[in-house]
């Protein structure tokens, strides 16, 4: 895992503080996304018996670069 | 794949899901945006309890809020696989019956937090869950999010 600068750190404790003072109405606005991921928004319904399962099927099927792999 | 995920939509999550007893808490980055995390993320995932009255309340639950669900569907989530998307509804949800990294519902209920009303796993399980997941993205995304459960436990320290 990355280390994290002293400077980093600070800015991001700023941020939380900033975030805390907002409604949750307002940080769900800025939070919740919506960007086209592909193969993984191809299909409107999965399921799997298990995680592990899952987590086979994002490796195999899953361009690496949206991360879903280990 | 559906809409971008609104607060009303979580509003109407917690209040069909109250009115049929689903037992379930969010998880995930939707989870800690919930406890005030400033980031992004694209759907909710719910930790939803395993148990076959449950499930029958979430199928119910989900129907109310516009999923549309086959027979097949119906089953699976009654059943409570471990793992289901459902990305053709009102609102992409993930429904999550057993997470990487938390070994009991009842002790994630019991530890959950709740924030205008919704259950919300607490910030150490949601860490605790990505840090077991340990794909790419949990790994990038772990440092500032441990920063944020720091800084969130120095706040609601008692």
């Amino acid at each position: 895992m990355r280390s994290v600068s002293a400077e980093e750190f600070r800015h991001w404790r700023e941020e939380f503080d900033a975030a805390a003072k907002r409604p949750l109405r307002t940080r769900f606005r800025y939070a919740f996304i919506h960007t086209y991921k592909p193969v993984l928004d191809d299909a409107g319904y999965r399921s799997f018996d298990t995680m592990e399962d899952y987590r086979a099927w994002c490796e195999r099927e899953l361009p690496s670069w949206l991360g879903y792999g280990r | 794949m559906a809409a971008k995920f609104e607060y009303a939509q979580a509003e109407e999550i917690r209040d069909v899901f109250a009115r049929h007893g689903v037992r379930y808490l969010f998880l995930g980055k939707s989870g800690a945006i919930l406890l005030g995390f400033p980031d992004t993320t694209q759907d909710a995932d719910l930790y939803v309890e395993k148990s076959p009255a449950n499930g029958a309340a979430l199928v119910v639950a989900l129907d109310e809020l516009g999923f549309v669900l086959d027979d097949v569907r119906r089953a699976e989530i009654r059943r409570g696989k471990d793992f289901v998307q459902l990305k053709d509804g009102p609102f992409d949800l993930d429904l999550v019956f057993a997470p990487d990294g938390i070994e009991r519902f009842g002790d994630a209920w019991d530890r959950r937090v709740q924030i205008e009303g919704f259950p919300v796993c607490h910030p150490s399980d949601i860490i605790a869950s990505k840090a077991a997941a340990n794909r790419t993205k949990d790994r990038e995304s772990l440092p500032r999010l441990r920063a944020f459960v720091d800084w969130w436990l120095e706040k609601h320290r008692r």
